[in-house]
């Protein structure tokens, strides 16, 4: 359970998600992607959720399911909004994008309009984005900041060769322009929200 | 909406009770104790450490004069004279503390009922949610618990809660979430501590 800290703006710069949006261009090539890849979409994640704070702990189970993965000119379509157009645009856009999974938490289901993998040394990262936030943590807190402008929910996940390992979640986040990369998010999370024993479904 | 009574009955037999009930050869304040909090949802769960001070129990006239208030104006008198009653405690959660604006306790068997409410919620579990509803109108904190002769017990606790007129025992509790806190591993902590 997180209770005090969510009373402080916290702005996080998160350079690797944001590489991430910015990469979407790069690999998003036939060209760049490499050899097919015996693991990729439509594929299915479980992961435990966790929050720890020196008030207390939340954990819950979530699934992620990738149907596909975003085609690069949806992800043209989206980048060039943000950039254009700040972070209002690029929720405008998103919500526009074709839907390619969605995240599953208790009898909640948020859909997913940004998906990408990346290949790394060890396996993959893939990072999502959801067309609504999945939840505001800390705003139960009396007196919480304000939910407005956190229109989304960002999601990285770092996998490796046999459908293991671990992520992080923005679980309401806003999406700017900005940064080294040009891309920010800026999670109303005043805790990190951390994936844990994220594993890939056999299917 | 849920309704809980658990503390709807404490709060209505304090004020049957005859004033000497409160005179117990059991600890009584200053006094304090720990507790650790538990909540689960649809998806998971959540935990946290509880930290419930007790300078004083409320007097059987204060104690009279909050019950009248929500008989005759109910939560939102009860809410007022809620906050001008003294500030007998405070309820820690993490870095956030509350005070206690009223606390009474019943002799229970062998060991004790313990009550406490604050004039302000303390928390409103599964606000967060994207769909969550309105929390005005959850002005207080209510947490009850029972302890043995040793000082241990279990409870609940709403964190957020609105205080009605009605029921069988003539007084509601509604917390915000509907789903109660509960307060597991009680302990009195040891005199100094």
């Amino acid at each position: 359970m997180h209770v005090h800290s969510a009373c402080v703006q916290r702005r996080i710069a998160r350079g690797v998600t944001a590489m991430i949006v910015v990469w979407g261009v790069a690999v998003g090539h036939p060209s760049a992607q490499g050899k097919p890849r015996k693991q990729t979409a439509p594929e299915t994640f479980s992961a435990r959720l966790s929050v720890g704070a020196q008030e207390g702990r939340g954990d819950a189970y979530v699934t992620i399911r990738v149907d596909r993965y975003t085609a690069p000119k949806d992800i043209d379509v989206m980048e060039k909004a943000l950039k254009e157009g700040g972070s209002a645009a690029f929720v405008v856009a998103l919500k526009r994008a074709p839907i390619v999974g969605h995240i599953e938490a208790g009898n909640k289901s948020f859909s997913i309009r940004w998906a990408r993998e990346k290949p790394s040394d060890t396996g993959r990262v893939i990072s999502l984005v959801v067309d609504s936030p999945v939840y505001f943590v800390g705003g139960g807190v009396p007196g919480a900041k304000s939910r407005e402008g956190f229109d989304t929910a960002v999601v990285q996940l770092t996998m490796d060769s046999s459908g293991l390992g671990e992520g992080r979640m923005a679980a309401a986040a806003k999406v700017k322009p900005g940064g080294a990369t040009g891309v920010d998010i800026e999670a109303y999370d005043a805790e990190p929200v951390k994936l844990t024993s994220v594993k890939r479904q056999i299917s | 909406m849920p309704v809980r009574t658990l503390t709807a009955a404490l709060i209505v037999a304090a004020v049957v009770a005859a004033p000497g009930a409160q005179s117990m050869t059991r600890p009584g304040a200053p006094e304090s104790f720990r507790a650790n909090g538990q909540i689960l949802g649809a998806a998971g769960g959540a935990a946290t450490a509880i930290h419930i001070q007790i300078d004083k129990y409320t007097s059987d006239a204060d104690h009279a004069a909050l019950a009248d208030a929500l008989k005759q104006g109910g939560n939102e008198a009860f809410v007022a004279a809620l906050r001008k009653a003294p500030k007998i405690g405070s309820l820690k959660v993490g870095n956030r503390s509350v005070a206690i604006h009223w606390a009474r306790e019943q002799a229970q068997g062998g060991g004790r009922r313990i009550a406490v409410a604050t004039a302000e919620p303390v928390f409103f579990a599964g606000a967060g949610a994207v769909d969550a509803k309105p929390t005005a109108g959850y002005d207080v904190a209510v947490a009850e618990f029972t302890v043995d002769s040793t000082g241990l017990g279990k409870g609940s606790m709403a964190p957020a809660a609105k205080v009605k007129a009605g029921g069988p025992t003539g007084v509601e509790i509604e917390d915000y979430s509907g789903k109660k806190i509960e307060l597991v591993t009680v302990s009195r902590n040891l005199p100094g501590k």
